[in-house]
Formats: C-alpha cells, structure tokens, sequence
C-alpha cells in the first residue's frame, strides 16, 4: 500500500460563539501514509478528539484542507459523507456505543445494514468478524450480556464490518482495566496488520501508543511534535 | 430500508431493556385506538339517524317534481303520456295550489289547497287534521278565494267535504295542505290549470335517480326538480350536522395525536445516542426522518384500523341488539340506529393517519436534525 492516507493542511476548527468561543485546532497540519498506525496523544482539551472526530467525517473543519486517500472529503456534501463513514472507515468509541435493543451480532452488521445489505449476509459477515475478535460464542447474546472487554471488542469488529480503510479509535481502552486494555490494543494491532488498515488511535495510556507505529503528541491548538516509535 | 424496518420492530416493541418505550408506544397506540373508535361510533350514530331521515323521505315525500319554467302554467302536449307509458313505475300527480279556510265551529283556520289530478278523495295532512280536530270521515267546511253571488252579497265560495284519509306531513313541513280531485276544486278555485306535476317511484331507493332518468323526455319549458333540490335545506342541515359533530369528535383523534407527538419526542431524546452511533455508522439524516415518521404512521395506521374494528363492532352490536331504546312516539324509531358505512371507516382512517402524520413530523425533522457529535456525547 502507498500513498498518503490522511493529509490535512491548515485545519481550524473552534466551538462556541464571540468571548466563549474556543479554538481547539488552529492551523494544524496532519499527516498519515497508507497502512501506517498513528497513536495521538496529549492531555485532555488539547482537541485529540476533535481531530478524530474531523477524520471521520462526524464534523466539518471552519477552514482548511483534508484529503482522504486522495479525495477532497471538507467539501462533500452529507451524503457522500454518510457514505464514507459506513463503507470507508471505521471508528471505535471510548464507550462502546452498542445499540441495546439488538444482539452482538446484529450490532456488528448493522453498518452493512445501513449500506442495503440482505440480512443473512450482513449476519453471516459479522459472525466472521466475531470469529476474528474471538466472540464467537457471544454472537446472540445483547450489549448488556457481555462484559466490558467483550463488549469494546464487540465495536471493534462493528468498527471493520464495512470494510473500511481508516480505522480511527478514541479512547478504545480509556473504560478497560489494564488487562483488558493490553488485550484490546493487542487484537487492533492484529487487525491493522491482517487487513492493511491504517489506523489513527487516540490514546491516553503512553505505554500502549508506543507500540504503534508513530506517535503524535498535541500540546496545544497549534504545537505539535512527532516522535518516531523505536 | 433493512435497517429502518428493524429499528421500527425494535422501538415499537420494546422486547428488550427498555420496556418502557414499549409502554409509550403502547400509550399512543390506544389512545389513537380510542379515538378512531368514538369517530367510528359517532360517525354510525349519525348515519343510523340520518339514513332513517333519508328513507323517510324517501318512502312519503315528493321525488322530483316537473315545473313550468315561465308562466304558472305547465306546457300542454303528448309528452305527459309519453312519460306515463315510458315509465310505468312512476307516479305522476298534476297539482295546482291556492289559499282556502277550513270553517270550524268558532274559528277559520287557513289551509294550502292542492289539486291533486289522480286523487278521488279528498286528504288532509297531519297538521291540518289536528287543527281541525278531524280525521277520516269528518266533514269539513271549505271556503275558496273564487266569489259567487248570495242574496246578502258576494261571498267566497263554501263546499262541505268529507274527509277521506289523513297523510304523513313532510319533515320539517308545518304548512295546514288540503287535497282535493280536480272536481271539487273548481268549485272553489275556478280554474284548475295544473301548476306542476309531483313524481314518485314505486322503489322508494330510487328517489335520487327520479329527475335524471326523465330529464331528457320533458320539454324545453318544463324544469325537473329533483330529490336534493326538493330537500335541499333539510339535507343541508343533516349533513351540516354531521360535519360539525364529526369534528367535535375528530379532537378526540387530535388530542392522541398531540399524545403521540409528546411519545415520539420523548422516544427521539431516548434514542439520541442511538441515532448518533447510527449516523456516524453512516445512516442519512434522510433516514432519520423516515424513521421517526414511519413509527407515528405505523402507529397511527394500526390504531386507526384497530380503533375501526372495535368502533364498528360495538356499533353492530348496539344496532343488532337494539341496546339503546327510544320512548315510542317521540322518535321515528324504537333504539338507537348505529350504520357503519365504507365512506366512514376510509374517513377515520385517513383523519387517524393524517394526524399521526402531522403528529410525527416536527420530533421527526428534529431527529435528524440533531448534532451528531452532542448525541455521542450524550451517555
């Protein structure tokens, strides 16, 4: 894979009006190259998640450039964008956002559901999908059911079930204990790697963004330093 | 949409956890049951009432009558006998009116006078009747306008009659009428030039179809007044009445679909996480909106059809059973007439959907309009 997967240049984007308005990116410059593992990190209000949030399409940036794997994706209109966050990436919440009123399984095709897919295709993709993240036995049982660790795997595999190309996870471990947390980052870096995904994770924990590929520290709207992962 | 169908399933029964938007749902659905179900009753009462109104009519009264457009006089010709022949189930009767007394013993009481070509007796109405305290076999005193020579001057012409029969008043008909042959009212009118012709069908049903089928076998100078045109102020007033009581009652369904409206506000703040994990899962906020919409008509739909189903049922009962009896001789009839028509049942169904979707458009574009980032944020 080559190429850049993420490239954005000059991004603003700021919340709230007149003297409470807050700038969180400020001329920030952003860059990720196909299949790479990106860990962000910085302390909290720096706009580690404002960032996310800009690369997944779930917000628009007041100024700048953003490209996607080459497209222009600031000036898509809603439902191209709409298309993109279900068939072109991915993303895995802090909290694990699974609908209640649906099965594990049902959760994890729902993106193929949105897309049009026939029911017991969408199902039988997702249960390969919790093959893979070792839920297999936990396909019928509801978000409730499941443990914590069990249910962040749960939206991992939900995060892969469009097949996406960007994999973007805020805080996929920030509501695990440390055991929990080791074996959910162990499985995304599988994941990355057995699906050629480029991935862009924030992250609070130091000890899990090492062991990405780079790490991107935020220390402020526009400050920022790369440290290259030993 | 898969996923829309199974988000609707899912909210709308509430198997799982949140047992109380199941309740919500419920809640809506009755209250939409309830209100289709009064309209149903309401709306058969009144047609039970009406149609009793209808056939009345239809079974005493005139159904169309044949006038002179110009002149008082109706045109002479074959085409009456043309009509007779080409329509042997109907009735034709001549009549030409004016202004008599009927003499009592301390009292003269105005009376219309009808000439009638195919009577042989002469008939009093209702109303007269009473007035003059007489009934078949009572004799009568008749003065006219037409004046004849008495050796104390002129005076209007007098004739004794007896009473052959007393007929049905019209509804809403207080007016004293006096029929009579063309024989006896010469004596007291003069002349008997006939003014209009009354028309009936022995198929009282067909009433309404009467001044169409003769339509085109009357000459130029003779306008035909149909069934309507004859009853107009009374059917104006009957269909007046349904509307209105309809729409009294119709609030009964505006007030379930305020309460659904309230439901699916409630429902959409509920699932604002949900639908934000959706849309970041790619749904279009297009879908939102059908979402939310399509759950108000769906409710509004089964309510309506269920409201219909228990609505109609009751009326049939009430009717079949006659469960609600009137006092004898001072309705038309002896129970409460329910009839559920097809027109009613498409009209509740039409007002419960329509108000469901009125009902469910404002929670359903607010939904959607929804920021999708403060719904993730909403846990």
């Amino acid at each position: 894979m080559s190429g850049m997967a993420v490239q954005a240049q000059g991004l603003d984007k700021g919340y709230g009006q007149g003297d409470k308005r807050v700038q969180v990116l400020r001329a920030f410059d952003f860059a990720v190259p196909a299949g790479e593992m990106v860990a962000v990190v910085g302390p909290s209000g720096v706009g580690k998640s404002t960032l996310l949030h800009l690369l997944g399409l779930l917000d628009r940036p007041d100024a700048g450039h953003l490209e996607l794997f080459g497209t222009d994706v600031a000036a898509l209109p809603g439902r191209e964008r709409a298309r993109w966050r279900n068939r072109r990436i991915g993303f895995v919440f802090q909290f694990h956002a699974l609908l209640p009123e649906f099965s594990l399984e049902e959760n994890v095709a729902m993106p193929r559901f949105i897309a049009g897919e026939r029911r017991a295709k969408a199902l039988g993709s997702a249960r390969e999908l919790l093959a893979a993240v070792g839920l297999t036995s936990r396909c019928g049982h509801f978000p409730d059911q499941l443990s914590g660790g069990e249910q962040q795997r749960g939206a991992v595999a939900r995060a892969l079930a469009g097949e996406p190309e960007l994999l973007l996870a805020d805080e996929p471990t920030g509501n695990l204990d440390g055991s929990n947390a080791e074996a959910l980052f162990t499985l995304l870096r599988e994941l990355h790697g057995s699906r050629r995904l480029t991935s862009v994770i924030v992250s609070h924990n130091e000890a899990l963004a090492r062991r990405c590929d780079r790490i991107v520290r935020l220390t402020g709207a526009v400050a920022l330093e790369e440290r290259p992962r030993p | 949409m898969t996923v829309l169908r199974m988000l609707i399933g899912r909210y709308l029964l509430g198997l799982r956890r949140r047992t109380h938007v199941a309740a919500v749902s419920a809640i809506s659905l009755t209250a939409m049951t309830l209100g289709s179900a009064a309209l149903v009753i309401t709306l058969a009462l009144l047609e039970g009432f009406q149609s009793t109104i209808r056939r009345q009519l239809t079974e005493s009264g005139v159904h169309a009558e044949l006038r002179p457009r110009r002149g008082a006089a109706l045109p002479g010709g074959e085409w009456l006998a043309e009509l007779r022949r080409r329509h042997p189930q109907l009735e034709v009767r001549g009549v030409s009116s004016g202004a008599v007394w009927c003499l009592v013993s301390d009292a003269a009481v105005p009376a219309d006078l009808e000439v009638v070509d195919t009577l042989t007796t002469v008939e009093v109405n209702r109303v007269l009747a009473a007035r003059l305290a007489a009934g078949a076999g009572s004799q009568i005193v008749v003065a006219g306008h037409r004046l004849v020579l008495t050796p104390l001057g002129p005076a209007p012409a007098q004739r004794s009659l007896v009473v052959g029969r007393v007929i049905a008043s019209r509804p809403n008909d207080d007016r004293s009428v006096l029929r009579v042959p063309p024989a006896l009212a010469r004596g007291l009118l003069g002349t008997t030039a006939l003014q209009r012709f009354e028309l009936r069908d022995a198929e009282p049903a067909r009433a309404w179809a009467v001044a169409s089928d003769v339509q085109a076998e009357v000459p130029e100078e003779v306008e035909v007044v149909s069934f309507a045109d004859l009853n107009r102020p009374l059917l104006a007033a009957l269909q007046l009445e349904r509307v209105m009581i309809g729409l009294g009652v119709g609030l009964v369904i505006a007030v379930a679909a305020l309460n659904l409206l309230c439901n699916l506000a409630l429902l959409a703040a509920e699932k604002r996480n949900d639908v934000a994990v959706l849309a970041a899962l790619g749904l279009e906020p297009r879908h939102v909106t059908s979402l939310f919409l399509t759950l108000g008509l769906v409710i509004g739909f089964v309510g309506g059809v269920l409201g219909v189903g228990v609505g109609g049922l009751v009326a049939f009962v009430l009717d079949r059973t006659a469960a609600l009896p009137l006092p004898r001789g001072v309705f038309i009839v002896s129970h409460v007439p329910f009839s559920v028509t097809p027109g009613a049942v498409a009209t509740v169904l039409a007002v419960s959907l329509g108000a469901a979707l009125l009902a469910s458009l404002a929670p359903a574009r607010a939904a959607a309009r929804r920021d999708v980032l403060e719904g993730l944020r909403y846990e």
